[in-house]
């Protein structure tokens, strides 16, 4: 997409496809999603259930349910399309050079082995490390991710461990195999708010210390804010919109970044929180045009028949919908909205 | 497909006005659900009966209750009458008998060819093998042997007959009437006390909880068979004695089940709030907590009843089951068993109907969890 | 560790404790008591009333009853069967081959329900799947005598493989256990069906689980996930339904015993009650839990083994 950007691509999604086969009819969870991640940044994809967010970082992992199928598209890496890998190549992906946070700590844990052995287990059976020199690793894992006590820590159970102490070992296991690219898939909606926070520090702070690239997953764009160089706006398996933090948090131009701004909960606003009406289309026969036309109070009757572009609205702000073309009306986004947003501006640009 | 606002493809630049139009509306609502909303039980019982198996099980179950009910007043002998003459006939069937399929014949083996003559007249069939023993000449030899030991013609026993001459037919299904009375009667008093211990542990708590559950503790550490054992010897043997005796523990499973419903719904807002306008206990339990634990108590007691069945065969094994002469599946296998390698089909009859009961009520049960549980997923 | 294992050894020990009064205060009750009994012969009356102190009152016969058999092994003796003989005796003279059978049955049907739940697993709702579902359902439903009956009727009789009844008078070990062969499989079919069921359930559920999936994203093998995660996983909840298995086998083989004229000590139970010598009922029965809780409490120390959840929470 844009050339400006001198950082280079680490690892770039291409029209990526994938159905699912189920008793109702061929799902098509990701319809054609294109993004790229660059070294040492984050990129945000935000949306929710059912978005296709999580299916498309599950295709980048290569842990695809066995009723899914990449239909079309490239998942560039490192010179390999890793949608092409066998199981036997992807073992050299995954951990790594790609690690993945999970979103519920508890049920990502094997509950009946030592959190310890669980970080030493990729590193002896796939790295061949020695035992000695896994259990060193694994305790410098550990403190790293800021667990206290490591040496008796290492011999306890998931169960012993509360839910921001269990996310840590989690990413510890997801360091163990010193990847560069890092994947969280919302690995904070499973926490109490207080420890969110504190999760998201060590992500950033852990990026900062290993030069990681960051694929952030959620559905909670005040999280994105904190966290994310660029954010990608999905819905119904499409990307809607995508730019730098700052032009989809400022500029949004797509009527589902609106309406996703617009619901986010915020101290400030006083009356009642917005709420985006209507249910997320079926994605067995996904609506012609627009999926979210249905749900748009801003819908041209083109939505209905023709599926929106992505308008490019500067070198890398982009956004799907026909609001963007020449001849369509000026709409502005809701008032509610632009002081919503003019008091975030305020703020950022108080911080810094 | 990317495209520069100020470089448009043709296609796109040309579209007409007219599609620019706003059309979406102020109030967009939730879409509403186009299928009826179905209720509980309407989608249970579709969904039930989407299993075939399930279905296949309920009218093999539901054939075997009404033969149960029907058949030993149709045969037309008596379940208890001896006929010592004619013992351990083979079965005969009219109709099938001429296809060589229960026709009453039985090849008897070891005869001195001298005593042929004999035999009633017309029962010798074919002479299957000749030899010598010890310098006399023996015969197998194939005979009617319902005109052997001289039935009247016309007479059938479609199952033949048992070690005293009684008809196989009128006890194995009187056997079935008698096994699924126990079975029913032994699954609704463990309900019954089940339910009703279980919601007293469940609604009370604490400690009118504690010492239920302890009590019941303890009494499910007792082996189940020494305890049904030791109390079959108490009461002894018939069959309210083995309702009896099955029930000493079989209730703990459901009061357990219950007990875990009642701390799951009991704390829920709808009870909480009904209990702020004064509902009194009983309502509480009966009206808004007890329904909710309704579908796992019927799929237990469906799978308790082939558990009962099998208890009931498995005391008349161990001699401690109904009293003689009256028949149960068990006292007929137990029997049957006894002449297996003479008279396999005294066998044959009763443990197929119980190997048929039983693996109908399992399979309806499966299918009744199934159905009653959207959530269970991957059982067999 | 420490307080899980004695906790489950004073449950053990109250259940015993249970079991022997119940067993006391049943003959005791019972209609058709040995104690006022015309059929026994008087002699043997007269060693009764001697041994059960039966002019004291009824809790001190109870305290004497209790001591005997704590004590003393003294379970009394055998009044119809072997007039005389101590019970103890008696059972010491069956325990060989019924813990032959029950023991090999065990052996048996563990490792083959183990293979065939994982087989019917790993190719779920293909067809080993289905053959595999079909017979664990004729496997759980059709009793274990019937079983019994079918393989004796079919390979002793019909194909002549095995001896009818068990060998007394076997010279060797090998050759008891041919006769004994059959039985062991009568008994095995249904406990293997149910290992099967559940593990197949349980692996199904956990070859879906997070944290299998976090083992293959941390780069492990398929296999290696399935094996280290996956199963190890799915064998907790089997050491559940070990206990109703281990009854149930102990309970199958009274009959089978029977059906196979194994002198054993289910063949000698069944024989007791039908002739009502109640004596050796009850040491029976008696032995029977205590052979049955030893197993359940050696199940129960080795789930702690498996499953920290247990034995550190010290909750079950």
């Amino acid at each position: 997409m844009a050339e400006r950007d001198k950082r280079d691509v680490i690892l770039q999604v291409k029209d990526l496809n994938v159905s699912f086969r189920t008793y109702g009819g061929i799902v098509r969870a990701v319809r054609g999603v294109t993004f790229d991640l660059r070294r040492g940044e984050t990129v945000a994809i935000v949306g929710e259930s059912g978005s296709g967010k999580s299916v498309t970082i599950k295709a980048i992992m290569g842990i695809l349910p066995s009723n899914a199928t990449i239909e079309s598209g490239e998942i560039l890496y490192g010179g390999m399309d890793l949608t092409k890998l066998t199981e036997e190549e992807f073992h050299n992906i995954r951990g790594k050079r790609i690690g993945l946070i999970f979103q519920d700590p508890l049920s990502a844990l094997n509950p009946i082995m030592k959190v310890g052995n669980q970080i030493m287990e990729a590193l002896i059976l796939s790295q061949k490390m020695s035992k000695k020199a896994a259990r060193q690793r694994a305790l410098e894992l550990m403190e790293a991710v800021g667990i206290p006590d490591v040496e008796r820590r290492f011999n306890q159970y998931p169960f012993q461990f509360s839910g921001g102490m269990r996310q840590r070992i989690v990413i510890a296991i997801a360091l163990a195999g010193d990847p560069e690219i890092l994947i969280c898939d919302e690995p904070t909606t499973a926490l109490d708010v207080t420890v969110q926070a504190r999760i998201l520090e060590l992500i950033n702070k852990i990026k900062e210390e290993r030069h990681l690239s960051v694929i952030f997953i959620t559905h909670d764009l005040g999280v994105v804010a904190t966290m994310a160089d660029r954010v990608n706006v999905m819905y119904a398996g499409k990307i809607v919109e995508t730019g730098t933090s700052e032009e989809v948090f400022f500029e949004p131009a797509h009527p589902y970044t609106w309406a996703l701004l617009s619901s986010m909960p915020d101290l400030e606003t006083k009356e009642r929180l917005f709420s985006i009406p209507g249910t997320p289309p079926n994605m067995i026969s996904p609506p012609p045009g627009d999926a979210f036309s249905v749900r748009n109070r801003y819908a041209l009757r083109i939505d209905f028949e023709k599926e929106p572009p992505l308008f490019k609205i500067t070198d890398t702000h982009y956004a799907a919908t026909w609001l963007l073309h020449p001849k369509a009306p000026r709409v502005e986004m809701p008032e509610a909205l632009k002081t919503r947003i003019e008091r975030m501006r305020r703020r950022a640009v108080g911080n810094e | 497909m990317i495209v520069d606002r100020n470089n448009l493809p043709e296609d796109i630049r040309d579209l007409p006005e007219s599609c620019f139009e706003i059309v979406g509306s102020e109030d967009i609502s939730d879409e509403p659900f186009k299928t009826e909303a179905i209720g509980f039980f309407k989608d249970a019982i579709y969904r039930l009966r989407k299993n075939k198996l399930s279905v296949i099980a309920f009218w093999l179950i539901t054939a075997v209750i009404i033969s149960a009910i029907i058949v030993p007043h149709l045969t037309g002998y008596s379940p208890t009458a001896q006929n010592l003459a004619y013992r351990n006939l083979p079965p005969k069937i009219p109709g099938l008998e001429k296809l060589g399929i229960a026709d009453g014949t039985r090849i008897l083996t070891n005869r001195p060819k001298a005593s042929l003559s004999e035999f009633p007249e017309g029962s010798i069939i074919q002479i299957v093998r000749e030899y010598k023993a010890s310098n006399v000449d023996m015969v197998d030899v194939k005979v009617d042997y319902y005109k052997f030991v001289g039935v009247p013609e016309g007479e059938y026993h479609w199952m033949g007959t048992d070690y005293l001459g009684r008809d196989l037919c009128t006890r194995l299904f009187l056997g079935a009437r008698i096994s699924l009375l126990i079975a029913f009667f032994a699954v609704v008093a463990n309900i019954i006390i089940g339910v009703v211990y279980g919601a007293c542990a469940g609604y009370y708590g604490g400690r009118v909880d504690m010492i239920l559950t302890h009590f019941a503790e303890i009494l499910d550490g007792l082996p189940y068979l020494v305890v049904t054992i030791l109390f079959m010897l108490l009461f002894g043997s018939g069959m309210f004695s083995i309702v009896l005796a099955l029930t000493v523990t079989g209730w703990i499973g459901t009061a357990r089940l219950v007990r875990a419903q009642f701390y799951r719904f009991k704390g829920r807002e709808y009870v909480l709030a009904a209990r702020t306008l004064g509902v009194r206990d009983r309502a509480l339990i009966f009206r808004h907590i007890l329904p909710n634990a309704i579908g796992p108590v019927i799929t237990r007691a469906m799978i308790s009843i082939p558990g009962a069945i099998f208890s009931e065969s498995f005391l008349a094994y161990i001699g401690l089951g109904i009293k003689p002469p009256n028949p149960s599946i068990g006292v007929l296998l137990s029997d049957g068993q006894r002449v297996l390698l003479q008279y396999p089909y005294q066998t044959v009859f009763p443990a197929v109907l119980i190997s048929v009961l039983m693996v109908s009520f399992n399979l309806f049960a499966n299918g009744l969890r199934d159905a009653l549980d959207p959530t269970q997923r991957g059982e067999i | 560790m420490l307080k899980y294992t004695l906790r489950r050894w004073g449950a053990m020990m109250l259940t015993m404790f249970i079991i022997m009064s119940l067993s006391f205060w049943i003959i005791r009750l019972m209609p058709q008591s040995i104690f006022e009994n015309p059929e026994v012969a008087p002699e043997i009356q007269r060693l009764l009333e001697a041994e059960m102190h039966l002019d004291k009152p009824m809790w001190v016969q109870y305290y004497y009853f209790l001591r005997g058999i704590i004590t003393e092994r003294d379970f009394g003796r055998s009044v119809k069967l072997r007039p005389g003989m101590e019970v103890f005796k008696v059972i010491v003279s069956r325990i060989k081959p019924s813990m032959v059978l029950n023991f090999f049955s065990l052996i048996l049907a563990i490792p083959a329900g183990i293979i065939l739940g994982t087989i019917a697993a790993l190719q779920r709702n293909k067809w080993p799947d289905n053959l595999i579902s079909f017979l664990v359902v004729i496997f759980i439903s059709v009793p274990s005598f019937v079983f019994g009956a079918v393989l004796q009727y079919l390979f002793t009789f019909k194909f002549p493989i095995f001896p009818t009844l068990y060998n007394a008078s076997a010279s060797s070990f090998r050759e008891m256990f041919r006769s004994l062969t059959l039985p062991i499989i009568a008994l095995a079919l249904g406990p293997a069906a149910t290992i099967a069921r559940y593990l197949r359930g349980e692996l199904i559920e956990t070859l879906n689980s997070e944290f299998l999936l976090l083992a293959r994203t941390k780069g492990l093998t398929r296999t290696q996930a399935v094996v280290r995660h996956a199963f190890r996983n799915s064998l907790v909840p089997i050491a559940n339904t070990m206990i109703p298995m281990i009854t149930g086998i102990m309970g199958g083989s009274l009959v089978i015993e029977r059906i196979f004229a194994v002198p054993g000590m289910g063949g000698q139970l069944v024989e007791s009650i039908v002739v009502g010598d109640h004596f050796l009922t009850v040491a029976l029965l008696i032995w029977y839990s205590a052979i049955s809780l030893i197993t359940i409490f050696i199940v129960d120390i080795s789930y702690g083994l498996i499953d920290p959840r247990i034995r550190i929470g010290g909750e079950k």
